[in-house]
């Protein structure tokens, strides 16, 4: 059955990040499979409205306000008329959220549960439950997870904590990881320097990265080696503790820091080296190792979160968030590949059929089949569900979403469905076919990109 | 919050079919079950209240004397204050009777305490002291006129909101510690500057220097008497807290019976009322541990408190 799908972020290009580029694929790889798709997000400094991406991927970019690290303002009924008008004008069957960070996306998931559409949500990151900040965005989920019709987490760690913090049925939560475009990370074994032994560090230079375990065994490792050097890519506020470190035990000729790195050259920096470590002290899923690994690098990580649900034994040497466990980790990294007992340029090949977008595609529209079929609550049902959140805020939040109902009763008087006028919807295999056919350079390159992907299909 | 158990929720169809290799934790794996297949391993990780300890009602009442004995310190304060302005008391009896016990108390935590003390460290604590006292007889007229313009009521009022902030923010570390510093600053700070507000309300030089002096050998050099008394046994601890109340409710008894009244409730109500209700909220506690807690990193001992947490 194809569908047509909304998925809801505040997170989505010119933002690059994992939550984004996973967006972008799925949704590519849905409308490969003849689902319709769009996606809604706020609008990113002059570039709001209507824009289309490859393929005919419309994105309507809302102008709300954006605070803190591009998350938008909640005003809980704000965007509502908008989204109306956004699911009513495209035909949509099915409404997909995505981030518990985003305001867009729980506000989308609110107003389609009002509105009767079918909706599901793909929580990408881990919370702990002690802190003020957790507690109150763990309420916050509760409240809109407590109507919904499935969720997909993206590891199993993740599953259990989603279950955990939103009080959600383990039966109504998928488990569907992450993928990679394993042809943009080719192996090049020729690309690092046969001198030295290169570990490459890639991420964001913060606190939960694990910054302070790197400070303290980066002089360790050179101190024990003689031919290891780093080199770290990303910036944050961490940078300037690594720079003290290097500053204090004098290895200018062993780190390079590179500062902030594009998404489009991380495979570059990635293939000078042959070692990846990552630090990180928790982690739902870890894409950056699978990227790594992909591009022919023998990994390191730290056992936390889900990352040892992702990589097989052979490509991964596990250690503690512990100075001295990472210290020994990496040293049997190092012997591995000075005596060759691994050939991380293998690894491609390997994740190519494991982690890949048409996969997660094919799981991802099981569940639409899935909560399609699942009957519509009334109203009543519904307020029981809210009203279960909790002594005060079960009240509380039922109050809000009964305002949220009479809020739409309200935008269907004043502004009836058949007043909107529908859009036509882009024509994805015409599109497709003509750039097939056509032989200009620049859809050579698209063209190869999906004969490429369409070879990987064909295997499976 | 209901954690859903496991086997509740457990997928039942799959595990009965012998042909099927057992579900693993793993992504990479291509296996057999549904992606939203509940496994008894379920929540298996999960470690719930696991740093909670149980607390002893008899402990937890003789643990709270330091409050008691903090607050009626405050009360005993004010008692002197009241004192001193209806004239019942003489400000030189104040000043030689505070630097006496200031002597006194100096003197036992010296010998009894520490035994470290030099013969040169003394000297530097008598000139210290010496200074200090002198500045403040200096400062004493300055300070009598310091609210003269402000009303009545609003030194009353300040005078609560530093004496409560005073007692909220005190550091009431009740274990014994090698090194006993000064109290914590604030509530240092808000308790001088009440003392001060009150002062500049008395009428001679005197009498403002009396009770400033009194209250910095008070609320800055008291405690840590108290301190090193809490630490020497438990019933030096009981004694100093019922005999600071009796003190307080002693002199308090000539000025208001009804603050009298409203003490020895308050002191029943924190002494015996309040530990019986912490105990009985504690099986509400209800603390989630498991894989998906961000790690603490654990470094070599010798820089372990230069990476602290920051709210990155």
């Amino acid at each position: 059955m194809l569908y047509n799908i909304c998925m809801v972020s505040d997170f989505f290009y010119p933002n690059m990040g994992g939550v984004e580029s996973h967006l972008y694929h799925l949704s590519q790889r849905l409308i490969q499979r003849g689902h319709k798709v769009i996606i809604a997000t706020h609008a990113y400094g002059n570039r709001t409205g209507v824009r289309y991406l490859t393929n005919g991927l419309k994105v309507y970019y809302v102008p709300t306000l954006v605070i803190h690290y591009e998350a938008t303002l909640p005003t809980l009924y704000g965007f509502f008329p908008l989204l109306r008008n956004i699911l009513i004008r495209e035909d949509i069957d099915i409404i997909h959220g995505h981030g518990a960070f985003s305001a867009l996306c729980q506000e989308a998931i609110l107003h389609g549960k009002t509105m009767g559409y079918k909706v599901c949500f793909t929580d990408h990151s881990l919370f702990g439950f002690a802190d003020a900040s957790s507690i109150l965005t763990n309420k916050l989920l509760k409240f809109t997870l407590s109507d919904i019709d499935h969720v997909i987490c993206v590891s199993h760690t993740s599953k259990e904590n989603t279950v955990l913090r939103a009080a959600l049925s383990p039966r109504n939560v998928s488990v569907i990881p992450n993928a990679v475009v394993a042809s943009q990370f080719k192996p090049d074994p020729s690309a690092a320097d046969p001198n030295w032994i290169t570990i490459v560090v890639i991420s964001r230079l913060v606190y939960r990265k694990g910054m302070d375990l790197l400070v303290a065994i980066i002089p360790r490792i050179c101190n024990m080696y003689r031919n290891v050097r780093f080199i770290i890519g990303g910036d944050g506020p961490k940078r300037i503790d690594l720079e003290q470190m290097r500053e204090k035990h004098l290895l200018h000729d062993r780190i390079e820091f590179l500062g902030s790195i594009k998404h489009h050259d991380v495979r570059n920096v990635l293939v000078q080296g042959n070692i990846f470590l990552n630090t990180s002290l928790t982690e739902a899923f870890c894409i950056a190792i699978v990227e790594a690994a992909c591009a022919g690098l023998f990994v390191v990580s730290t056992k936390v979160g889900g990352v040892p649900e992702v990589l097989p034994t052979h490509m991964i040497n596990y250690a503690m968030p512990e100075e001295d466990d990472l210290v020994i980790a990496i040293s049997k990294a190092i012997h591995m590949i000075r005596y060759e007992e691994v050939d991380p340029s293998r690894f491609n090949d390997e994740l190519k059929d494991l982690y890949s977008w048409s996969n997660v595609a094919e799981r991802t529209e099981k569940v639409y089949d899935l909560i399609s079929q699942t009957q519509e609550a009334p109203l009543i049902e519904r307020l029981r569900r809210y009203y279960g959140c909790g002594l005060y805020a079960g009240k509380i939040f039922c109050m809000v979403m009964a305002l949220d109902y009479l809020f739409w009763i309200f935008l269907e008087i004043m502004l009836p469905r058949h007043a909107i006028e529908r859009a036509e919807t882009f024509p994805y295999k015409k599109y497709r076919d003509y750039f097939n056919n056509n032989r200009s350079p620049f859809s050579q390159l698209s063209q190869q990109h999906e004969l490429e992907e369409q070879e990987d299909d064909d295997k499976k | 919050m209901d954690v859903p158990v496991a086997h509740q929720f457990q997928s039942p169809d799959y595990q009965y079919n012998l042909n099927n290799p057992p579900w693993r934790k793993l992504l990479w794996v291509k296996q057999n079950y549904p992606d939203n297949y509940v496994d008894s391993t379920f929540l298996d990780e999960l470690q719930k209240n696991v740093n909670v300890h149980t607390y002893d009602y008899w402990k937890m009442v003789y643990e709270s004397g330091v409050i008691t004995q903090h607050i009626s310190s405050v009360v005993i304060f004010i008692a002197i204050f009241i004192y001193l302005q209806q004239y019942s008391l003489a400000a030189s009896h104040l000043i030689w009777s505070g630097s006496l016990l200031t002597g006194v108390g100096y003197i036992f935590c010296d010998f009894v305490m520490t035994r470290r003390q030099h013969a040169f460290e003394r000297k530097r604590v008598a000139k210290s002291a010496i200074f200090f006292f002198s500045t403040l007889l200096g400062l004493s007229p300055i300070l009598k006129t310091l609210t003269s313009q402000t009303s009545d009521d609003t030194i009353w009022a300040l005078t609560v909101c530093c004496f409560l902030a005073n007692v909220l923010f005190h550091d009431y570390v009740s274990h014994s510690r090698a090194h006993v510093k000064i109290p914590g600053s604030l509530s240092t700070n808000a308790a001088i500057f009440a003392s001060v507000l009150l002062a500049s309300r008395l009428d001679t030089n005197l009498d403002v220097f009396g009770l400033l002096s009194f209250a910095v050998e008070w609320f800055a050099l008291f405690p840590i008497l108290r301190r090193y008394l809490q630490e020497l046994s438990p019933k030096v601890q009981v004694t100093l807290t019922l005999l600071m109340l009796l003190i307080s409710v002693a002199m308090f008894l000539r000025i208001s019976k009804a603050i009298v009244c409203l003490y020895m409730l308050g002191f029943c109500f924190i002494t015996f009322i309040c530990p019986y209700w912490l105990i009985f909220i504690q099986k509400y506690k209800n603390e989630i541990h498991g894989p998906w807690d961000e790690a603490r990193p654990r470094l070599q001992k010798s820089k372990r408190n230069l990476y602290r947490k920051r709210s990155t």
